[in-house]
Formats: structure tokens, sequence, C-alpha cells
């Protein structure tokens, strides 16, 4: 795929392969991720900006699971208040979750994914169930996704939905560069103001005070 | 094009102007204030959306998802997400509380969720790596240990100062009163010089030289202790002693001119 393709090319690629469901990560300015999920021949699709990746190579995530075991999807209770997230909810099932009899699947059931609200963010972690009394060990890649807009279509189409808390990295690292800059013009600014405040007297002083000084008494002291 | 925008320029001064005589500006500093972006949440459309792709053919055992809140958590607490360990807390006792609710769901389906011992097959993770977990889990155990142990030897060491005077009360102790057996025995009280013998033998012991005959032998050969810097010195013993070299030379050199 082309940098310059518009992203409908992936419905195109999709069904070139028999995928009904698509994940695309999308690297910009070699520093910020972004990902789609779609349903592919008719949406909904959602873009997300990805934060603070671990991933499974980490060494402090000491988990560890069947290649292919079918994830045990945990959701947070406040996916059902929304309507934008019941939808992404629903979503992340079907694209998250491994079909029942998938021939590359395992037959044993050793991991939860972990889908958690916060800060209007959605917190994704992998545990591996370590025991049936429900002991966990995080095995990674943990992430977390802002939403940014949910749309009808896969990859396009009328957009239903629009984080409104959503700031993008461009704009926050403005934000922290000027920050940063503000330090400068304030002192700048300053300068100029001092230059500009007429130089008013600082105490009061006796205008006859120097009646009597003259000329000559100037010149000799 | 220039002059037309000059007109809009003029024309919003002019606006400005009035707003000012009308009392709607204030002096100082004014700002255009934008209108409030408008962001879209189209409730409907997505409840239709939802409908439209949700499987609901699809059994639980398809999907296995599972909503829950976080377990042992009365109510629904705000955790300050800035917070890493608490805010992990509640993800992990979320997953867990999943966890209790589909292994019953599963094990009730006939279905094994664990995996037996001779089960092999290829894992998320390569053995390779699970070793390097192993071991840096390891070192950090060792490293907390060794911190342990050194917060241990400050302790003690806190403590062996005090052992050390109670020591050293006790030599002083012991010196006291044995000034006080030779004053007895100058005074003619005690006969016998017993006292003497119990310090004599503590010195002995302490005193033993230890035996090292390789090193006497090398001491004995090489020399050891003294000063070596002035040793080859011409001094007045050098050049009386007969045994020396010059000494001959000169001789020598004296025959020389008396033949």
């Amino acid at each position: 795929m082309d940098r310059k393709d518009k992203l409908f090319v992936l419905n195109e690629m999709c069904e070139m392969k028999n995928c009904n469901k698509c994940i695309y990560f999308e690297g910009k300015k070699k520093q910020d991720l972004y990902m789609w999920i779609s349903n592919v021949p008719r949406g909904p699709s959602a873009k997300f900006l990805v934060e603070n990746v671990h991933t499974m190579l980490e060494l402090k995530m000491t988990g560890n699971s069947l290649k292919g075991s079918r994830p045990i999807l945990s959701f947070d209770k406040a996916f059902d208040r929304a309507a934008h997230h019941t939808l992404l909810k629903e979503l992340f099932i079907q694209i998250f979750g491994t079909p029942a009899y998938h021939p590359k699947s395992q037959p044993f059931f050793d991991r939860v994914m972990s889908f958690s609200i916060a800060d209007g963010r959605i917190y994704i972690r992998n545990y591996q169930i370590v025991e049936d009394n429900a002991t966990l060990a995080e095995m990674g890649p943990r992430y977390v996704l802002n939403p940014i807009r949910i749309f009808e279509g896969s990859f396009g189409g009328p957009t239903l939905y629009q984080n409104p808390q959503y700031v993008s990295p461009n704009e926050h690292r403005r934000a922290i560069a000027r920050k940063i800059g503000q330090k400068y013009k304030g002192k700048l600014d300053q300068k100029m103001a001092r230059e500009l405040r007429p130089d008013l007297p600082s105490y009061p002083s006796d205008p006859l005070d120097d009646v009597f000084t003259t000329a000559q008494s100037e010149e000799a002291s | 094009m220039d002059e037309r925008e000059d007109d809009s320029e003029y024309d919003s001064d002019t606006e400005l102007q009035r707003a000012y005589a009308d009392g709607r500006l204030k002096a100082g500093l004014n700002i255009e204030a934008r209108p409030p972006r408008s962001f879209i949440n189209n409730v409907a459309g997505m409840k239709q959306k939802l409908e439209e792709f949700q499987r609901t053919d699809l059994s639980w055992f398809e999907r296995l998802d599972v909503t829950a809140a976080p377990i042992s958590s009365a109510s629904e607490e705000v955790v300050d997400v800035e917070d890493e360990f608490k805010r992990e807390l509640l993800f992990y006792r979320q997953a867990q509380a999943a966890v209790l609710i589909a292994l019953p769901k599963l094990s009730q389906l006939g279905l094994s969720t664990k995996r037996p011992e001779d089960y092999f097959a290829e894992m998320a993770k390569s053995d390779s790596h699970m070793v390097k977990v192993r071991a840096k889990l390891q070192e950090r155990q060792q490293a907390l240990e060794r911190s342990l142990k050194a917060k241990k030897l400050r302790e003690l060491k806190k403590y062996g100062k005090k052992v050390q005077q109670e020591v050293l009360q006790k030599r002083q102790k012991e010196k006291r009163e044995m000034l006080d057996a030779v004053k007895k025995y100058r005074k003619g009280k005690i006969e016998k010089l017993d006292f003497l013998n119990d310090i004599n033998e503590k010195k002995t012991k302490s005193a033993q030289p230890k035996a090292n005959k390789r090193r006497d032998w090398k001491n004995q050969k090489f020399g050891f202790g003294g000063q070596k810097k002035r040793s080859k010195r011409n001094t007045k013993e050098s050049t009386s002693s007969s045994t020396s070299s010059m000494k001959k030379k000169d001789n020598v050199t004296g025959d020389q001119f008396i033949v």
C-alpha cells in the first residue's frame, strides 16, 4: 500500500484476502501511532491514537500464554453507558475475539484481554490466567487507545462520533513548546514595559530643598 | 484586491468604534471570540449502526466477552489516572472479576480451562525470552535482599557501638581489679602472685607469633624493614673498610705512583 493511497484501498485489499475485520496501524512523523479498526464491508470503523505502548518484549511482563489461545474479553461497566462506547465494545469483541474452533487457536483458556475506560481513554491490558482462582500475570502488550472519531462506513463515511477531549499530538507538542517560549517572551515584555514606564519619583521630595544651591556651589562640590 | 481589503478593515474599524460608543466594548485588549467548536455525537445513528452489525446469532462461547466491575470494590470509586499503581490494580481487579465469571461458565460447557502438563504447543513468548524474564525477576529479588541485608548491617553497626563501649568498660574494670590486687600484695595482704599468672596467660595467648617459615627465610634473604635508601652511600665506614673494591683500586694506583 502506498503512503499516498486513500484508506479506502484497504477495503479492497480486505475483500481480496477474504477478511471482514481489519486493524490498520498508521505511523506518523516517526513518533505518533494511529490505529484504525474496522468492520470491513459496511462499517463502522474507528480511529484511535495509540499512547503509552509497552510491548511483550519488556521483561517486567512476566506472563506467557499459548500462542493463539482464545482470550476472554473483559469489559469495564462504563462501556454500557455511552452509545459510542457500546459500539466500540461490539467492535472490539468482533475484532479481538478469536472465533471458536479456529484452526490456529488452542483449546485452552489461559489469557484475558481487559478493556477499561479511564480519563476518556480505553486502557488495554493482557493477562495470563495463572491459576483458576483468578491469579493473573501481566503478559503484555499494554497500551492506551485515545478515540478520535467513529465513522459509519469502513475507513470513511459520515462521522458518528467525535471525541471532544481529543488533542492531537501535534497540538500537544505545540502547547509545550509555547509554554517554554513564553518564558523568553515574558522576559522581553518585562524589559519593554520597564522602558515605557514613566520615570516617576520614587519618594516625595521638597522642591524647595535646592533653592540655595547655586551654580557655583555645585561646581565647588 | 488591496483596496477591498482596506475597505473591509475600515468597515471593521468603524464597527468597533460604534460598538465602543454603544458601550458593548471596553477599553483594553479585545480578542475576537470564536464560536465554540461543535462535536458530532450522533447517538441515534450509532445505535442504528450497532443493531446493524451486532452478531446476535452468536452464542456467548463464540464471543467470550464479560462485562464486570472490578472485584472487591463496593462502589464505583474514581481512581486517579495519574497514580499508576492504583490504576493498574483497578484493571487487574477488573480482569480478575471477568475470569471469575468466565471460567465457571466455560467449565459448565465442559471445557477445560487449564492446559495439561503434557500438552506442548508454541507459546506466545519464546523460551529464550522467558529465561530472560526469569533472570530479571531473580536479579530484582536479589537486589531487594541485598538492600535488606545492608539495612540490617547498618542497624547492627549502631548496636555494635554500644557493645564496644561495654567492652571498654569491662577492660577498665579488669585493670582496676588488677591494680587493687597489686596494692594488696604490696601491703602484704596477699602472699601469692596468682593474679599475675592469669594475665600473663592471656597475653601469651594473644601474642603468639605466627610461624611462617617461608616468609622468615625470604626476609632473611632479601631483607625486611629498615631504610634501604642510603645503604650504598660513600661513608666513613665504607672507605675505611678493607673489603671495599674502591679501596683496592686506590691501592693499585698508589703502588704505581711509588714505582
